[in-house]
């Protein structure tokens, strides 16, 4: 049927060119009344007829038209013209702002577009292309400064790493933080199964027209269950009428490794000073005149290189319009080995079948295949074995020409098998593929009854595969024989929207908006996974090739049903006063019979007080406030407990160890917010701040629970958390002249947050997958910021000053190994974007500034272990006097100045064991991107016969300024939601990958 | 534009449908199964105990000084410091593996009416919890599977009630059993192949063990000894055995040089045997130098020789790095410790082994002086263990004429008997409760001396218990910890109650 509906759509433009006679050229320019240059991008079209143009930079337009016909003129934010083209040829027009479309129209939930003006909660909107001025295509990526209040980290510089997007702190501990992702009206997802990338990367960043944040939960109310971490609605491009416009893009990347940590070039392999063959830590003697040492981490990295092609074909008339677009991206990266290759097509159309009603459809086809060459487990780690691989071996020597491993050592005593070998084996041989097939398909259909009723029904799905293959080859050490993991899933998420919009003015002052709809919203994955060891037969890396006794085969299938009501009713009066309340009732599965239906309502105002002044066409100024509560459902079959076969001797069935919980009720989240808006300066500078307190309670948490309850997992309500932060955007044109233009865009904010309340008497809550080293873990406590570092400290005294024992070394504070050592969420925030406009050029740039928040070294906690890290080199067997106190026999202290050796019992005892080693308060001032543009003036371009040409150079990451004596600390060991296991591992350094700095060539055309 | 309002109508109304109710009840995984019947429950907790038992040996196979690793400096086992432990298996290993797998058999028997597999719940529950305690203490019992996230730690004391309770019960179901309980046969049964009598004989042989812990400060000699000859009427031994040449972990023994670790197993968990040796501790006793024979013949078959053929020991917890071997020697030299009878990726895991019946007889009859019948028995348990391990009879004769066996029933020392014991319990970790009830002397152990390289800290005392399980038990119940004083840094050596009431530590 759906299909059906979509060939319905696409039929008709066929239908759709009309040929006209007698036609003249007009021609002309269009400017501004209020300062008289030339606006570009206006549209001009042939009233009645798809004939359309747009005026050029210059301002200038050429439409050809019959001489009864009239030219109107609109462009968004100013009043539309028509004129009658009659005998002139030449028709200037001067556009005036209207007042009325100060009236920035801004996409709500369920995508309901609704004038921002008398908005009562803030939303904030990422135009196309500032998006597509990061050159990022993981479109997280390129929304980072962009957005007030998201945090966004990525977990590493390869492309199948995922980057997470949260939205005012974390609301949940173990559950998804992360917003809910709608395109066009319909959810997406945003997964990352198998710590792949995070599937919103699929999207062609070249088909955005723009993305509406919904940040705190009144903005987002109308999503009930999934409001609690905002949404992030994104809109595609559409068809413009006029006629059939034909553009083209070429881009090229250049990735080059961003900052890596630093090794010591002083030492070999060994243990303890004494040199050890054997061994793969560089604990040895000192290297040897005569020994090369090789740069490893520098011969390891590549540079890569990207293609990205992307064609649009779109028109439209009053009646249709259509879009389609398709984009193919293919690249290697700066690790070996490693690449994607992507392939997407975007149908998109809509069609009036009567006056009054309007289909519209799309459908979006992805292909992605992303390989992999450096692999890690749940809990990141994946650059430990570059950083780590001692330097006395060269790290590009591991195969033979047969391709046979090269072992630089192996030994074999009895069973005890001892081998080196570099990790480039691995990087070459056993990389990662995961591949998807996507479609997401979306049909609406539009009925307006009358000037204030309109009913819509939409209905669309997200579907895709994903196949996941790990294979481990022959003479692998561990696996000699081989391995082979695979995962195979189709996942699918429907949607069904119902609405009813009812728009109506009471009196001439009042106007009432009510929308009462409901959805439903299905969803299951179904997957296999198969693990085995050895291979039967060398080289055929199948299941078929694995002794059916060493494969294991498991099903999963998880299934969800949403229903939901909702209704949202708005009162304005005269542009001055707003308020709101929307209710919205959940039904779902994923809790008992008696939790599963619950309500969720948000009462919302907002003041327009600059509708008081005389000179209100000038400026404007609004004061909001709103209150949400919404409550958020459970984790799929968390309500009951399962048997899983036991796969040991005499097999049969064993307790699943995630046990059941019936008991489970919603988690709920209440936030407060209110804000300000201001426009100043005739609309040049506006202002938009925000404050919330959001207090989320009752949170389900899927944790480990004591093992005397019978199960090792469970899924139980349990404690309460609060965020509290602030956020400023200011947008501004400093300078606008008819020659140059300067629009700035600042966004801060900080956002601070405290665990309340944990169940029981926990006071500790570490996150499963955040725990590289037991010195630290990443992990929540009562009564601090959520997103803590626990961990080991040095013994203090009463005056906070480290205790040194009698022989010199500072002492190990072993009563409380679960400290709170560190904050990872930043102090303060701030996203600073600049673009320029001279004649034909643009630039823009994005700087981002990070103030506060800790990072938690582990790369360097494990390089230090391993004796590579550069701080091993620096103070190995040097001298030195602790900074501390030591304890006199009368219990007094006094200041130490016993001077001792920094020796491998001292790193390896007191130093690596402690976790406040390896916390770092990180500062940052990094530029995201800078985008130059320069569009070949009409003339050049019309005589190369296109209509548009334009080049662009850009570098992305290309300044990094910090004081981490690490790699890049943008770092997130465990990727979103920490893998699952908690609230999210941004700021744990674990063997990241850094974000690479890449440099890029564009040229786009326009037919 | 009717048609259009029509199918409109027709959504609403398909919309509003599919609001029912019954389309929401699919929260129930379709792809495993919720309950299933007793006799496809027995084989994992059989299974999963021999897993349990292992992950105690594990480590307290150091502790009773069989072995050291050669890694000296850095080993929990050379250290004595459980400080840097987030995850002992043991813990996860009887609550929930064994523990909550036996609550559920135990459930669905009541539901069958299967007596049989009721009683056997009951006693492997009893014997996994017996398993427990005597290297964790106190532990949660009474509230131990009530859902409460910190249930009351109860005493040792209260839980050997406990045991004792579930071992009476599970006797008193499997004398109610009948030819319509659901059957029971080799399939289900791994261990005595559905026989019940053998399961009683287990249950009795579990009490006997237990009574020993006790019975030098409870006055309970008496009834260790009905209960131990009660046991060894029917017994026979109660061993999982492991399929020969499995390929899968999952059915390999874990002290086998595979090193089987299937897909759950925690990192600690994993044996270290490849890089351990034995103490000279083990090795003097097993060297005999007498009647022909240079070392105990059961020596060949516990483990491998070296390369050379030598076996060479190393003093507790001093091990030897590659790079201080003695000159002209190697780690070739050392014994491996793999491929022996207890540590092939095939071989069997002891549960209770008859001989340690017949050396518990004779420790009780040796306090009871009635060293007529300890002799008898301690000799019976020799013998029973040399052949067990396939020792020819020209060697058992040798061996038995040797000094290492007292031929003079008035001669024989307690020490003579626990060193037997130690032996023929190669890995076990019931030798660690009988170290920890003699409070490692040398009367009972001659030649036991403290590890060197144990920190300095610890003041020269020996590990007593396990710790508790960090990632759970410290987080979600700290004031029954803190109350234990488990929080301490030196937990572990804090005596459990038997040991603590042990009037033999000298």
């Amino acid at each position: 049927m759906r299909l059906r509906l979509i060939a319905l759509a696409f039929g008709l433009l066929l239908f759709s060119m009309q040929l006209f006679a007698q036609e003249k050229t007009v021609t002309g320019k269009v400017t501004a009344t209020d300062d008289g240059f030339p606006i570009p991008g206006v549209t001009v079209s042939v009233k009645g007829s798809a004939k359309a143009t747009q005026t050029s930079i210059d301002g200038l337009y050429s439409i050809s038209a019959p001489a009864n016909a009239t030219l109107l003129f609109t462009f968004i934010g100013m009043k539309a013209e028509e004129r009658v083209v009659g005998s002139t040829s030449v028709i200037n027009v001067a556009l005036s702002q209207d007042a009325k479309s100060l009236n920035e129209v801004v996409v709500t939930a369920l995508g309901i577009e609704r004038d921002k003006r008398t908005l009562t909660y803030s939303v904030q909107t990422v135009k196309g292309d500032d998006l597509r001025d990061a050159n990022q295509s993981n479109i997280i990526n390129g929304l980072q400064g962009q957005i007030a209040g998201a945090q966004i980290t990525s977990a590493g510089g390869s492309p199948g790493l995922p980057s997470e997007i949260i939205l005012r702190g974390v609301s949940s501990l173990t559950g998804d933080n992360q917003p809910l992702m709608i395109v066009d009206g319909i959810r997406v997802s945003n997964a990352s199964s198998d710590g792949t990338i995070n599937r919103l990367a699929d999207f062609n960043p070249e088909d955005i027209a723009d993305i509406s944040i919904l940040k705190g939960a009144a903005a987002a109310a109308l999503y009930g269950i999934d409001a609690a971490s905002g949404a992030i609605i994104i809109t595609t491009k559409k068809g413009k009428k006029g006629a059939i416009q034909i553009n083209g893009g070429f881009k090229s990347f250049l990735e080059t490794v961003g900052k890596t940590p630093n090794q010591q070039k002083l030492f070999t392999t060994g243990l303890g000073g004494v040199y050890d063959g054997s061994s793969t830590s560089s604990w040895g003697r000192k290297f040897r005149y005569d020994e090369e040492i090789h740069d490893n981490i520098n011969r390891f990295f590549d540079t890569g290189l990207i293609n990205d092609v992307n064609l649009n074909v779109n028109g439209g008339t009053d009646n249709y319009n259509y879009y389609m677009s398709g984009n193919y991206r293919d690249g290697s990266s700066i690790i070996p080995n490693t690449g994607s290759d992507k392939l997407s097509f975007l149908l998109k159309g809509s069609a009036k079948l009567a006056k009054n009603l309007e289909l519209g459809a799309s459908a979006n086809y992805i292909n992605n295949n992303i390989k992999e060459g450096i692999v890690g487990g749940s809990s990141g780690g994946y650059a430990n074995s570059i950083y780590m691989y001692p330097l006395r071996f060269d790290i590009l020597n591991y195969q033979q020409p047969n391709g046979s491993p090269i072992y630089e050592y192996y030994n074999k005593t009895g069973s005890d098998e001892t081998v080196i070998i570099s990790p480039m084996w691995n990087v070459m041989k056993n990389p990662r593929n995961t591949s998807t097939q996507r479609i997401v398909v979306n049909s609406n259909l539009n009925y307006t009854v009358n000037d204030w009723i309109n009913l819509s029904y939409r209905v669309g799905q997200d579907f895709y595969n994903q196949a996941f293959a790990n294979i481990t080859v022959e003479g692998t050490p561990n696996y000699m024989n081989g391995r082979l993991r695979e995962t195979k899933g189709n996942y699918k998420y429907i949607t069904n929207i119902f609405n009813s919009t009812f728009d109506r003015k009471l009196t001439k002052d009042l106007r009432a908006t009510l929308i009462l709809g409901g959805s439903s919203e299905y969803y299951e994955a179904k997957t296999n996974a198969f693990t085995g060891e050895n291979f039967i037969v060398p080289g055929i890396y199948s299941v078929n090739n694995i002794d059916r006794n060493n494969l294991t085969v498991t099903e999963g299938y998880p299934r969800r049903r949403r229903y939901a009501t909702y209704g949202d009713f708005k009162l304005d009066y005269m542009n001055m006063l707003s308020i709101g309340v929307t209710g919205r009732n959940d039904w779902t599965s994923t809790l008992s019979k008696a939790n599963r239906s619950f309500y969720s309502p948000s009462y919302s105002g907002s003041f327009t007080f600059s509708e008081l002044f005389e000179n209100r066409n000038n400026w404007y100024g609004k004061l909001r406030a709103s209150y949400a509560k919404v409550g958020k459902d459970a984790p799929i079959y968390r309500t009951n407990t399962n048997l899983v076969q036991f796969q040991g001797v005499g097999g049969g069935y064993q307790n699943d160890p995630t046990g059941g919980n019936v008991d489970l009720v919603p988690e709920t989240t209440r936030e407060k917010e209110i804000g300000a808006e201001f426009k100043l300066f005739n609309n040049r500078l506006s202002i938009e701040a925000a404050y919330y307190d959001k207090e989320s309670s009752d949170q389900i948490v899927t944790a480990r629970v004591p093992l005397t309850t019978g199960f090792v997992i469970k899924a139980f309500n349990a404690g309460r958390l609060r965020n509290r932060g602030f956020e400023l955007s200011l947008n501004g044109s400093p300078i606008k002249t008819k020659d140059f233009n300067w629009n700035m865009t600042l966004n801060a904010w900080k956002n601070s947050s405290k665990m309340l309340e944990f169940p029981g008497q926990i006071t500790v809550f570490p996150y499963t997958f955040g725990q590289p080293y037991t010195a630290a873990i990443a992990g929540s406590m009562l009564d601090m910021p959520v997103l803590g570092i626990i961990g080991t400290d040095y013994q203090k005294n009463d005056d906070g000053y480290t205790v040194i024992d009698q022989t010199g070394y500072p002492v190990i504070n072993s009563q409380n190994s679960q400290l709170y050592i560190g904050n990872r969420e930043p102090k303060f925030n701030i996203g600073l974007l600049n673009k320029f406009n001279y004649k034909d050029f643009s630039l823009s740039f994005l700087w981002d500034f990070r103030f506060g928040g800790d990072v938690y070294n582990a790369t360097r906690l494990g390089m230090i272990s391993r004796g590579i890290s550069e701080d091993v080199g620096n103070y190995r067997d040097k001298m030195y006097v602790f900074n501390g106190v030591v304890q006199q026999t009368d219990g007094s202290y006094i200041k130490n100045t016993k001077e001792v050796a920094m020796d491998y019992a001292f790193f390896t005892n007191r130093y690596t064991p402690v976790g406040s080693n390896f916390i770092e308060t990180v500062n940052w001032a990094r530029v995201r991107y800078i985008t130059l543009g320069y569009s070949v003036p009409k003339k050049v371009a019309e005589k190369l016969r296109v209509g548009r040409l334009s080049v662009e150079l850009s570098a992305q990451n290309p300044i990094l300024i910090t004081n981490y004596s690490g790699g890049d600390p943008e770092v997130n060991s465990a990727g979103p939601n920490a893998g699952g296991g908690g609230g999210s591992t941004m700021g744990v350094d674990f063997g990241n990958i850094p974000i690479s700095r890449t440099y890029s060539l564009g040229l786009s055309v326009g037919f | 534009m009717k048609n259009i309002l029509k199918s409109i109508s027709v959504l609403l109304l398909a919309l509003t449908l599919t609001t029912s109710c019954s389309k929401l009840d699919i929260n129930v995984n379709p792809v495993n199964p919720v309950t299933s019947p007793t006799n496809l429950r027995l084989p994992a907790i059989l299974g999963n105990m021999a897993y349990h038992n292992y992950s105690h040996a594990r480590f307290s196979s150091y502790h009773s000084y069989y072995m050291t690793t050669r890694l000296s400096n850095t080993r929990i086992e050379s250290l004595l410091d459980y400080n840097g432990v987030t995850r002992l298996g043991a813990w996860r290993w009887h609550y929930f593996d064994v523990g909550s797998n036996c609550k559920g058999l135990i459930e669905t028997a009541e539901r069958e009416g299967s007596f049989n597999y009721m009683g056997v719940g009951k006693i492997m529950l009893a014997y996994s919890y017996l398993t427990a305690t005597d290297s964790f203490g106190d532990m949660p019992f009474g509230e131990a599977y009530s859902g409460s996230f910190n249930p009351v730690y109860d005493s040792q004391q209260k839980v050997y009630e406990g045991i004792a309770k579930l071992l009476d019960d599970g006797l008193a179901d499997l004398a109610k059993a009948t030819p319509t309980d659901k059957a029971m046969n080799a399939t289900s049964d791994l261990i005595f192949a559905g026989n019940l009598t053998k399961w009683a004989a287990f249950a009795k042989a579990v009490k006997a063990r237990m009574y020993l812990h006790t019975a030098n400060f409870d006055n309970g000699y008496d009834r260790l000894l009905t209960t131990v000859n009660d046991a060894l009427t029917n017994f026979d031994d109660a061993i999982f055995n492991y399929p020969t040449g499995a390929t899968r972990e999952w059915e390999m023994n874990l002290w086998g040089p595979q090193v089987a670790s299937p897909e759950w197993n925690f990192a600690d968990i994993r044996n270290s045997l490849v890089e351990s040796m034995h103490t000279d501790f083990f090795m003097n006793y097993l060297t005999v130098n007498q009647a022909g024979l240079e070392y105990d013949p059961r020596l060949f078959k516990l483990t491998t020789p070296g390369a050379n053929n030598k076996y060479l020991s190393a003093k507790a917890s001093e091990g030897i790095s590659t790079l201080g071997l003695p000159t002209g020697t190697t780690m070739a030299d050392f014994a491996n410790l793999y491929n022996g009878f207890w540590t092939k990726n095939d071989s069997p895991l002891p549960f209770i082994l008859k001989e340690e019946l017949y050396f518990i007889k004779a420790e009780a009859a040796f306090y009871k002086q009635d060293l007529t019948t300890a002799h008898a028995a301690y000799k019976l348990g020799i013998q029973t263990n040399l052949k067990r391990l396939g020792v020819s009879d020209a060697d058992i004769t040798a061996y038995m004429t040797t000094s290492k066996v007292v031929a003079d029933p008035t001669a024989l020392k307690i020490s003579d008997i626990m060193m037997q014991k130690y032996v023929a319990l190669y890995l076990q970790p019931e030798t660690w409760v009988d170290m920890r009830r003699y409070g490692y002397s040398a009367t009972a152990y001659p030649g036991i001396y403290y590890p060197k390289n144990a920190l300095a800290e610890w003041q020269g005392r020996n590990i007593q218990r396990l710790p508790y399980d960090r990632q759970t038990e410290y987080i979600y119940n700290p004031k029954e910890i803190a109350r234990l004083g488990a929080d301490a840094r030196n937990w572990v050596f804090t005596p459990v109650w038997w040991a603590d009431q042990s009037q033999l530590k000298n």
